[in-house]
C-alpha cells in the first residue's frame, strides 16, 4: 500500500469513528449507560473485573428482554485515569444521550461532579469519588450507591469492638495508609471514634504509590497494635499485606477496606495471608443466585464479557452489584413514569426510590432516598480462609451518626462555596 | 502553487520583517483565527468542550514551556507543578472574593516567584542536572499541596471553582470559558511569535547555544536565564488559572502531578523545540491520539465483529500511540512543525523539486 493511501485511509477511518454515536443515539428503545473507566493506568485489573461483572449482568437483563422492552447499552471506553480524556468521554456520553455515567475513579469522579450536577446526568461513584456525595440534598446527581470510606472505617471499628468483647477501651489501633487525600480520608472518623470508644489511634502514612513500605511496617510491629487497618489501592495493597506478613502481625487482626481481592491474594501468597479481614459490600463467590444465572444464561452460551475464571471474584461481584442497582433504578423509574422521557432526571427519580433491594440475595437490603445516596451503609466483614473470603458477620451498619456528621459537615462546605 | 512569491516586492523594511511575509501564510493565519472565533457556533458542544477547549489550553501551556526549552534551552520537568501553583492561587484568590483578572495575574506572579527560585539552579547546573532540580520542584510542590488541607481543600481534596466574571462578563457555560481561554492563548501566541524578533529573544538564543559564549559577547546570562524562568513560569501560572476556571471547574492535586509535566515536555519535543506551530501540533497529537485511536479500535472492533478481549482492546491503543510518537520522531526528529515546514517548502518551489537554499 502506498503511504499516501494509507495515510488518507487512516484519516478517513479516524473521522468515521466520530460518526457512530449519532446513529446509536437515533435508535429507539435503548437506555445508554456510559462506562468510561480506567483499564490501563492505576486500577487496571480492578476495572477489568468490575466492568466484566457489570457487562455480564447487563447482558443477562438484555437477554431476558430488557426492562419494559428497552435494551440497556453499556458504552465502555478507557479513560486511563486521565481527566481530559474522562471529560471528553463524559461530553461524548452526554452527546450520545447517556443517562448515567460510571467512571470508577476517585480523581475523575471528583472532577466530573460540577458537570454532572449542571447537566443532570447520574454520576455513579461507587467505592470512589467524594464521600460526602452520600448527602443527596447537596449532590442530587452524584450517587455512590455503596458504603463510602467513612462508613467502611466505622464498620471495621465496630467489628473490632464486637470481637474484643464490646469495648475498645485502652486498645491500640494502627492505621497504615497511602499518603494521598484518599488514604487520609478515614482519619477524621477514626479520630472521632477514638474519642468515643477510648482506643489509641496511631497513623502511619506511606509515600505513594506505595511499592516500598519496608520502613513503615517494622514501626507498626513495634507499636504492638491490637488491630491494624491498611488503606491503599493498587500495588500499595499487596505490598502492605506482604510487609504485614513479613513483620509477623497476626493476620486475623489485620484488615483493609473493600479493596482486597482474590487477585491480591495470588500476589501475596494465598496461604500466608490466611485470616486477613476486609469489608464486603456484597456476597462474594459463585453461590448467589444472580451469579448462577449469569453463569447459566450469559457465560454458558459464550456471551461472557471476559474470562470465565473471573466470574464470582470479589470485584466481579461488585460490578454485578452496581449494575443490578442501576438496573433496579431503571425499573423503578419506569414504575414512576412509564412513558419517560428517558433522561437523567427520569433515571434519578428511579434510583432515589430504590427500597430494600437485595438483588436476589447478592447485596444487603439497600434503600436509596433523595437524601441518602449511600444506600444505608451496610456491609459485612469477611476473612480470607486460604482459598476464598468467608463472612465473619452478617450485613450490618454501625456508627452512622458519626459518619453522617462528617458527611453533613463536608457537604455543607461544598454547598457554601460550590455554587 | 499556493505560495505565490512572484510579484511581491518589499519596499519597506517593516513589510519584509513582518511575521508572515507571504500573503498565503497571512491569510491562513487570519482564517484560522476567524475559525477559532466562530468555533462555538460551528462546532457541537462535544467537540468544543471535549477537544477544542483543552487543545487551546494545553497548547498555551506547551508554548510557555517551549519558550523555556526551545527559546532559552533550559529543560524543565516541573512545569505541571507551576501550572498547579497558578491554579490553586487563582482559585483561592477568587474564593476570597477577588476579581478573576487580578487572581489570574496573582496566580502567574506566585508561579513566577516559585519558578524563579528553582530556576536559579540553572545558573549552576545544566542539562540532566537541571532536569533533576526541576523534578525535585515538582515533587516538593505536590507534597505541599497534598499536606496542607488549607490549600487542597479538606478531606475531599477537591476545590470547587466559584463563579467568576471576566471583564464584567460572567464566566458561566461553554462560550465565555472558551473565549477567555482563547484570549489568553492568542496573547501568549503573539508574544511567542514576536519574542524571537526582539533583543530579548536573541539574547536567549545566544544563551541557549552556549552560555559562556553568550557571556563573552556581552549577554548577561544571569539575568537572561532568570528572566526566561520568570516569564515561562508566569505563563504557567496564568494557564493554571485558565485551566481551573474554564476547564476543570474543580481542582484536585492529582491534576498537576508529574504526568502533566511529562505530557507537556512530550508535546514540546514531538511538536518541535522552539516552534510556535509545533506547540499546537504537539498538544493535539499527545492529547487526542489516545482518544481517537481508542475510538478507532472500538469502532473497528464493532464494525468488523472482531472478538478481541477487553484487555487487548484497552491496551492496543497504547501500543499504537507509542508507535505513533516514535514513528513521527523517526520520520522527522525535529518534530511535527518541521514536517509542516517540509511540506510548505515543497509547495514553495512547486513544480520544481528542490528549493535553492
Amino acid at each position: 500500500m502506498e503511504r499516501r493511501t494509507f495515510l488518507t485511509g487512516t484519516a478517513a477511518a479516524a473521522l468515521m469513528s466520530q460518526m457512530p454515536i449519532r446513529i446509536a443515539a437515533a435508535q429507539d428503545k435503548v437506555i445508554k449507560f456510559a462506562m468510561p473507566q480506567d483499564f490501563t493506568k492505576v486500577y487496571t485489573f480492578v476495572t477489568a473485573e468490575y466492568n466484566q461483572g457489570q457487562r455480564d449482568y447487563i447482558s443477562l437483563v438484555n437477554a431476558r428482554g430488557g426492562i419494559n422492552g428497552y435494551q440497556i447499552v453499556a458504552d465502555v471506553s478507557d479513560h486511563g485515569n486521565d481527566q481530559p480524556r474522562a471529560i471528553e468521554a463524559y461530553e461524548r456520553a452526554k452527546a450520545g444521550g447517556a443517562v448515567l455515567i460510571d467512571p470508577l475513579s476517585t480523581p475523575v469522579a471528583r472532577a466530573l461532579v460540577p458537570r454532572a450536577l449542571e447537566d443532570k446526568i447520574n454520576l455513579i461513584t461507587a467505592f470512589s469519588g467524594r464521600s460526602d456525595a452520600a448527602d443527596g440534598s447537596v449532590f442530587p446527581y452524584v450517587l455512590p450507591l455503596s458504603p463510602n470510606y467513612w462508613t467502611q472505617a466505622a464498620l471495621l471499628i465496630d467489628h473490632f469492638k464486637q470481637k474484643d468483647g464490646g469495648s475498645l477501651q485502652g486498645k491500640k489501633i494502627c492505621f497504615v495508609h497511602i499518603d494521598t487525600p484518599f488514604g487520609k480520608e478515614p482519619l477524621p472518623i477514626l479520630e472521632k471514634l477514638a474519642e468515643k470508644e477510648g482506643y489509641e489511634l496511631v497513623a502511619f502514612p506511606y509515600t505513594p504509590p506505595g511499592n516500598d513500605q519496608s520502613a513503615i511496617w517494622p514501626q507498626v510491629r513495634r507499636a504492638r497494635p491490637d488491630w491494624t487497618m491498611f488503606w491503599g489501592a493498587g500495588v500499595g495493597q499487596t505490598v502492605a499485606l506482604t510487609e504485614a506478613i513479613r513483620n509477623g502481625l497476626p493476620m486475623d487482626r489485620v484488615s483493609s477496606s473493600v479493596w482486597l481481592s482474590e487477585s491480591d491474594m495470588d500476589v501475596v501468597g494465598a496461604a500466608a495471608a490466611t485470616g486477613v479481614l476486609k469489608v464486603e459490600p456484597c456476597v462474594s463467590g459463585r453461590e448467589p443466585k444472580l451469579i448462577q444465572d449469569i453463569l447459566k444464561e450469559v457465560v454458558g452460551p459464550g456471551k461472557g464479557a471476559g474470562p470465565e475464571n473471573k466470574v464470582g471474584t470479589a470485584y466481579y461481584n461488585y460490578g454485578v452489584m452496581l449494575a443490578a442497582i442501576m438496573v433496579e433504578g431503571v425499573r423503578k423509574a419506569f414504575e414512576k413514569a412509564p412513558d419517560g422521557p428517558i433522561t437523567g432526571e427520569w433515571l434519578n427519580a428511579g434510583l432515589t426510590s430504590i427500597s430494600n433491594f437485595e438483588a436476589e440475595g447478592l447485596i444487603p437490603p439497600t434503600t436509596v432516598t433523595p437524601e441518602d445516596h449511600q444506600g444505608g451503609g451496610k456491609a459485612r466483614i469477611a476473612h480470607w480462609d486460604g482459598s476464598k473470603f468467608a463472612p465473619d458477620s452478617d450485613f450490618f451498619t454501625a456508627n452512622q451518626d458519626v459518619v453522617w456528621e462528617e458527611i453533613k459537615k463536608s457537604s455543607a462546605v461544598f454547598k457554601e462555596t460550590g455554587k | 502553487m499556493f505560495f505565490r512569491r512572484a510579484g511581491i516586492r518589499h519596499t519597506r523594511y517593516q513589510s519584509e520583517r513582518q511575521i508572515w511575509p507571504l500573503p498565503f501564510d497571512r491569510r491562513l493565519a487570519i482564517l484560522l483565527f476567524l475559525f477559532a472565533l466562530a468555533a462555538p457556533f460551528l462546532l457541537d458542544r462535544l467537540h468544543l468542550v471535549g477537544y477544542l477547549l483543552p487543545w487551546i489550553i494545553w497548547s498555551t501551556a506547551a508554548l510557555g514551556l517551549n519558550f523555556l526549552m526551545g527559546g532559552a534551552g533550559q529543560i524543565h520537568l516541573g512545569y505541571g507543578a507551576l501550572i498547579g501553583i497558578g491554579a490553586y492561587t487563582t482559585v483561592h484568590m477568587t474564593r476570597a472574593g477577588m476579581p478573576f483578572e487580578i487572581a489570574l495575574i496573582g496566580g502567574g506572579l506566585l508561579s513566577a516567584a516559585v519558578g524563579i527560585v528553582f530556576g536559579a539552579t540553572a545558573l549552576r547546573v545544566k542539562g540532566i542536572y537541571l532536569a533533576m532540580a526541576t523534578l525535585a520542584m515538582q515533587y516538593i510542590v505536590d507534597f505541599v499541596i497534598v499536606q496542607f488541607p488549607a490549600i487542597s481543600g479538606g478531606t475531599q481534596a477537591a476545590l470547587t471553582v466559584p463563579r467568576v466574571r471576566f471583564l464584567g462578563i460572567p464566566v458561566v457555560g461553554d462560550l465565555p470559558s472558551y473565549y477567555v481561554a482563547l484570549a489568553v492563548c492568542v496573547i501568549v501566541t503573539l508574544f511567542m511569535l514576536n519574542v524571537k524578533r526582539s533583543s530579548f529573544g536573541r539574547a536567549l538564543a545566544a544563551v541557549r547555544e552556549k552560555d559562556y559564549a553568550a557571556a563573552v559577547i556581552g549577554v548577561n546570562t544571569f539575568r537572561f536565564k532568570l528572566t526566561a524562568f520568570w516569564v515561562s513560569s508566569f505563563i504557567a501560572g496564568v494557564v493554571g488559572g485558565v485551566l481551573a476556571v474554564c476547564y476543570y471547574r474543580t481542582i484536585s492535586p492529582d491534576q498537576f502531578h508529574l504526568e502533566l509535566s511529562i505530557q507537556l515536555v512530550a508535546m514540546v519535543i514531538v511538536g518541535g523545540l522552539g516552534s510556535v506551530l509545533g506547540s499546537f501540533f504537539g498538544a493535539a497529537l499527545i492529547m487526542f491520539a489516545p482518544i481517537v485511536i481508542n475510538q478507532l479500535i472500538g469502532s473497528l472492533a464493532v464494525a468488523l465483529g472482531l472478538a478481541i478481549s477487553a484487555d487487548l482492546r484497552a491496551h492496543l491503543p497504547l501500543m499504537l500511540y507509542g508507535a505513533l510518537i516514535i514513528g513521527f520522531l523517526l520520520w522527522e526528529p525535529l518534530g511535527l512543525a518541521k514536517i509542516y515546514a517540509n511540506i510548505r517548502n515543497y509547495f514553495l518551489v512547486w513544480p520544481f523539486r528542490h528549493a535553492r537554499h
